[in-house]
């Protein structure tokens, strides 16, 4: 038998390398990482134009992760291309070194500085709005938690995307439902996130943010439509997808694998690899 | 002082295409030039100051030279996170004007008053702060922003109580221009609308100087530490709050290099209670000429009295590290 080529952002290996490193850096966020997993994995796969594949390179698309606290899943992703090192993994969370727990616009190929939520979605409409006064065919996406949309200048975003037609930006809303203190509904309702986004002039889709063949054929769709508006994604996500006991749990926003809790989601992740390749 | 920023605004902008000047909906008649002249480097972004700072970052990250526009109460205050995380921290190229700072929005009240904004600013690494206090060192203001790209606020006051150089005035970063020479008993160091009060203060006390102080951060050490060993004591003079600002900072210096006496006059701890002019405003703080003239007296004679109490020989002063 002949070992199938290495796919490049497979799901469950990013998400066993999401556990490795917050096992090896004892931290929390792990399911807010889950969530956007697919959403990264399809970006960076096939719809990011890296330019010359360096995290640096002057005409790459951007992506702006907006909930920061998804940011091991991009750290995932940025491993995969080679922009960080296993060793850098390893030593997340130890002294002196450069990854933080939240988006940090000092390491090289994260845009913004999140964490503190509201902020990114602002700066990737100035890059989109730059890119079109500049004609430089750069796109910008944006990975805006529902939770995060509490915040009031996400909303002033969106009407400077729709007021200046940001054709070049890609909004997708990590919709899991929950944020830091409980369920977005109860905290505060949001309702219709797509109808929203529709009324602030938003081309917009709703898809599993899970099923990645959905995510790209709607990523295709918004890009090829002939449309001045802007565009949007409202994927429908599930906190802590991929080990069961995270599943929409979240408590895993703030727990800390133990060596029992991590050797369950590895065996779990493992165990789905292998039904994913056997497949 | 405004004509000497659109001034100097409309000229950046024909020089370097990059120049974009983003407002939130404020400025009213402050930029009818520059949208005659170059109506595509204009941009309202609405009444959206967070959103505004944000976009400034994109725009900066993406190669473009954004100049953003609020009134001081906004821009920084309202803002001052995005300043911080959005800005400061990536350290790109975005100036930031501060309008109407200190009392100029007399009667509108605490919301539009701004006394917060040079202490806000200075405890953010990365930004530095000029304070102009006329046309003429608004314009060298204006050149020394845009040649740094890098933060920048600044911050204008009051402006229309005249000019204090008498023409063009050259001075680099955290430089003092000395107003008036002298080596008596008290020095002023002054910034913004003040300068034009201690110049007027400082003729009430023989062989006192005044300087100048357009940037506030940096603050050349070297010039404060001179100014503070050739007077008994100095006064500093700021329509801020006398916590966090040009006093603070003065102080600072002086405390770690060469302890003098420092009276800081600015705005107390408190707002303003009522609806009034400018002038009313200033007077009701303490910082007309009548307000000025008696605490500056009564900080002389306050140090007079302490001088006496704390001589040098009554104070303890073991320096020595402790040995094991």
């Amino acid at each position: 038998m002949t070992a199938k080529p290495h796919r490049k952002f497979d799901p469950m290996t990013l998400r066993r390398t999401v556990i490795e490193m917050a096992y090896a850096g004892s931290t929390a966020h792990i399911a807010p990482a889950f969530s956007i997993i697919e959403i990264l994995a399809v970006l960076y796969r096939s719809h990011l134009n890296l330019g010359d594949g360096s995290p640096k390179s002057p005409g790459r698309d951007y992506l702006i992760l907006s909930k920061g606290h998804g940011i091991m899943a991009q750290y995932a992703c940025m491993h995969e291309l080679g922009w960080l090192s296993s060793e850098d993994l390893g030593r997340y969370f130890s002294d002196g070194t450069v990854l933080k727990g939240l988006s940090d616009a000092h390491v090289p190929g994260v845009e913004t500085t999140s964490g503190s939520m509201g902020h990114g979605l602002s700066v990737g409409v100035g890059l989109a709005w730059a890119a079109k006064r500049l004609g430089t065919k750069q796109r910008c996406f944006a990975i805006v938690g529902d939770g995060e949309m509490n915040e009031g200048p996400i909303w002033e975003a969106f009407l400077f995307a729709g007021h200046w037609g940001l054709s070049n930006l890609t909004v997708i809303i990590d919709n899991n439902g929950l944020q830091a203190m409980g369920r977005v509904e109860e905290v505060l309702r949001l309702g219709s996130i797509a109808e929203k986004l529709q009324a602030f002039g938003f081309e917009t889709r709703e898809v599993n943010g899970h099923d990645e063949g959905a995510l790209d054929v709607a990523l295709q769709q918004l890009d090829k439509l002939d449309s001045s508006r802007p565009r949007a994604i409202v994927a429908k996500t599930v906190k802590g997808y991929g080990v069961s006991f995270m599943h929409d749990n979240n408590i895993w926003h703030y727990t800390r694998l133990t060596p029992d809790t991590y050797r369950a989601a590895v065996t779990e992740l493992d165990g789905n690899k292998k039904n994913a390749a056997s497949v | 002082m405004r004509d000497a920023f659109s001034a100097a605004l409309i000229k950046v902008a024909q020089q370097d295409e990059r120049v974009l000047l983003l407002t939130g909906d404020h400025g009213y008649a402050l930029f009818d030039e520059i949208r005659r002249l170059l109506p595509d480097r204009y941009l309202n972004v609405g009444v959206a100051e967070q959103n505004m700072v944000g976009v400034a970052a994109g725009l900066a990250k993406a190669g473009l030279r954004p100049i953003l526009y609020g009134l001081s109460a906004f821009v920084p205050i309202r803002v001052l996170e995005q300043i911080k995380l959005d800005i400061c921290y990536e350290e790109l190229p975005v100036v930031m004007i501060g309008d109407g700072a200190g009392f100029v929005y007399g009667a509108l009240g605490a919301s539009h008053h701004c006394t917060e904004d040079i202490s806000a600013l200075r405890a953010i690494p990365n930004v530095r702060i000029l304070s102009p206090a006329d046309a003429h060192e608004m314009t060298r203001a204006m050149e020394l922003a845009f040649a740094l790209e890098r933060p920048v606020y600044l911050r204008i006051g009051k402006c229309d109580i005249g000019a204090v150089h008498k023409g063009p005035i050259n001075y680099d970063w955290g430089e003092l221009i000395e107003m008036r020479p002298g080596d008596g008993g008290l020095g002023f160091i002054a910034t913004g609308s003040m300068v034009a009060a201690a110049l007027k203060e400082a003729l009430r006390w023989k062989g006192s100087s005044v300087w100048s102080a357009p940037s506030v951060k940096p603050l050349n050490t070297d010039q404060v530490i001179t100014i503070c060993r050739s007077h008994r004591a100095v006064i500093t003079l700021e329509e801020h709050s006398f916590y966090g600002g040009l006093g603070a900072a003065v102080a600072e210096i002086s405390s770690t290099y060469t302890p003098c006496w420092i009276g800081r006059i600015g705005v107390q701890d408190r707002f303003a209670q009522y609806a009034g002019s400018y002038e009313y405003l200033r007077s009701e703080h303490g910082l007309d000429a009548a307000g000025i003239s008696r605490q500056v007296d009564e900080f002389v004679e306050r140090i007079g009295n302490a001088s006496l109490r704390l001589s040098k020989s009554s104070r303890p002063g073991v320096l020595v590290p402790e040995t094991k």
